[in-house]
């Protein structure tokens, strides 16, 4: 047993949402310690890599030796590949970078530590300390040593697998299609484009897609996302893939160099995200888009928010809900309703069959859409195919 | 529980790739990963085979 620890801000995860947290609550005086149960931040990566870039600056990201390439756009590949091409004027902040993530991971949580956060790895929550219904702190476990962290305010970031919120209070449990099962090679010797990241829908990823993300010439990430409530047998995130890869020669000659996995939620927002003491950020409060399975940019945007309430807690003397309700109310103001709205529009085009998304991307191509977004992608596939449009009214 | 079906987490390194997709969807919150280690509390599992379906590699068996 070592001696208990107490601080004022306790950040479980050194993920991207838990270094914001910890760095904005450091910069506005705290005192955090930030935990991480691997020996290595960022890694092993579990992510496609690929982000927007638009929302870097506000939450104090420069871009850095993290950034792969940028890319000029986005490629939508229908069943039959037919290709719709978005590039950047169209898009606008939906493409962007490609990235190491161990690189981008490391460098957030190095801009933690120079604001002073206190950082420990290998060093993993077990329970969380509660007394009087107020969260207090959690018990820890660091290379084999037990002792407890009682903190102010106690910050979830541990990740799609989060346990610490469920051992909270709050229920962050999954409906089973809203969650995709993921794997991805990194290859290299294929035909990749390095100006576009290129998505393909459709029964080759049921509920999801297949996404080769270009790192530089000829290496690229490759790899799926398939809805867990259309999964009949086992390993069938690594069958589709492959599979596609087999039925793809510019791919299939590739040599995989890594392999990855992990869930992603594509769930709507949760109805609660803090308790008395407690806080929860990131893909551990779900905050992945539904839609595109990104979820970097909305964890760090909730994690400034986050680590600046906790430090006005901290300062004000109550981590109450009345006081973190300030994060509850701020995160929702920025991500709730595109939260929502994806993830309608995802409850609708997972069942989608292959002969309309062949409609739907035939329509889009070639007409010269002005600004990509719903109302004018349904305009352009209502000219052409009614019928499918009639699908979507209910959702308009 | 007497009768349950033997449910079989493969993480020596053959099959599993410690991405934690198993612990996050269980309904029971009842796998655990360590570094290097996935485990389950046999006492809670209910053998609801979420997880089963939810590995993106097949580590997980059940009969």
């Amino acid at each position: 047993m070592a001696p208990d620890l107490t601080t004022d801000v306790l950040v479980i995860g050194a993920g991207p949402a838990g270094s914001m947290t910890a760095k904005w609550a450091a910069k506005a005086g705290a005192r955090v310690l930030m935990i991480e149960k691997r020996q290595e931040i960022g890694s092993p990566v579990r992510c496609g890599e690929g982000m927007s870039k638009d929302w870097l600056p506000e939450v104090g990201i420069k871009p850095g030796r993290w950034v792969n390439l940028e890319v000029e756009g986005a490629r939508i590949y229908s069943p039959s590949e037919k290709v719709f091409e978005i590039n950047e004027k169209h898009a606008g902040n939906e493409v962007g970078y490609v990235v190491e993530r161990d690189e981008f991971d490391k460098q957030l949580a190095i801009d933690a530590a120079n604001e002073g956060v206190e950082v420990r790895l290998k060093t993993a929550a077990t329970a969380i300390l509660k007394e009087n219904g107020q969260v207090v702190g959690a018990k820890v476990k660091q290379f084999g040593t037990t002792f407890d962290v009682r903190a102010k305010v106690t910050i979830g970031a541990d990740g799609f697998e989060s346990q610490v919120g469920r051992w909270a209070g709050i229920s962050t449990n999954l409906a089973l299609r809203d969650m995709d099962t993921c794997l991805q090679y990194r290859m290299t010797n294929v035909d990749s484009d390095v100006r576009y990241c290129d998505f393909y829908l459709g029964k080759v990823a049921p509920g999801g897609y297949v996404w080769i993300f270009p790192k530089a010439e000829g290496l690229a990430n490759v790899g799926i996302g398939v809805q867990v409530s259309q999964i009949k047998s086992m390993a069938e995130a690594r069958s589709y893939l492959d599979a596609w890869i087999d039925h793809h020669p510019g791919y299939a000659k590739g040599k995989k160099i890594d392999m990855v996995g992990g869930g992603v939620s594509i769930a709507p927002p949760l109805k609660q995200t803090i308790l008395d003491g407690f806080m929860l950020v990131g893909d551990a409060a779900r905050m992945i888009d539904p839609l595109t399975g990104g979820g970097i940019a909305n964890g760090c945007i909730a994690g400034k928010i986050c680590g600046t309430v906790a430090a006005e807690a901290v300062h004000t003397g109550d981590a109450s809900k009345k006081v973190l309700d300030k994060y509850e109310k701020g995160w929702r103001v920025r991500l709730e309703e595109k939260l929502y709205r994806n993830w309608l529009a995802k409850e609708k085009l997972t069942t989608l069959s292959d002969e309309t998304f062949d409609k739907i991307i035939d329509a889009l191509i070639g007409v010269k859409l002005e600004k990509l977004n719903v109302h004018n992608i349904l305009k352009a596939v209502h000219d052409k195919y009614p019928e499918v449009t009639k699908e979507f009214e209910a959702f308009l | 529980m007497p009768g349950k079906k033997s449910l079989h987490i493969e993480s020596s390194g053959q099959l599993c790739i410690y991405c934690g997709a198993c612990v996050g969807i269980c309904p029971l919150n009842c796998i655990y990963l360590d570094e290097t280690r996935i485990t389950f509390d046999e006492k809670v599992c209910t053998r609801c085979e979420i997880c089963v379906k939810a590995c993106p590699v097949g580590a997980i068996e059940i009969d």
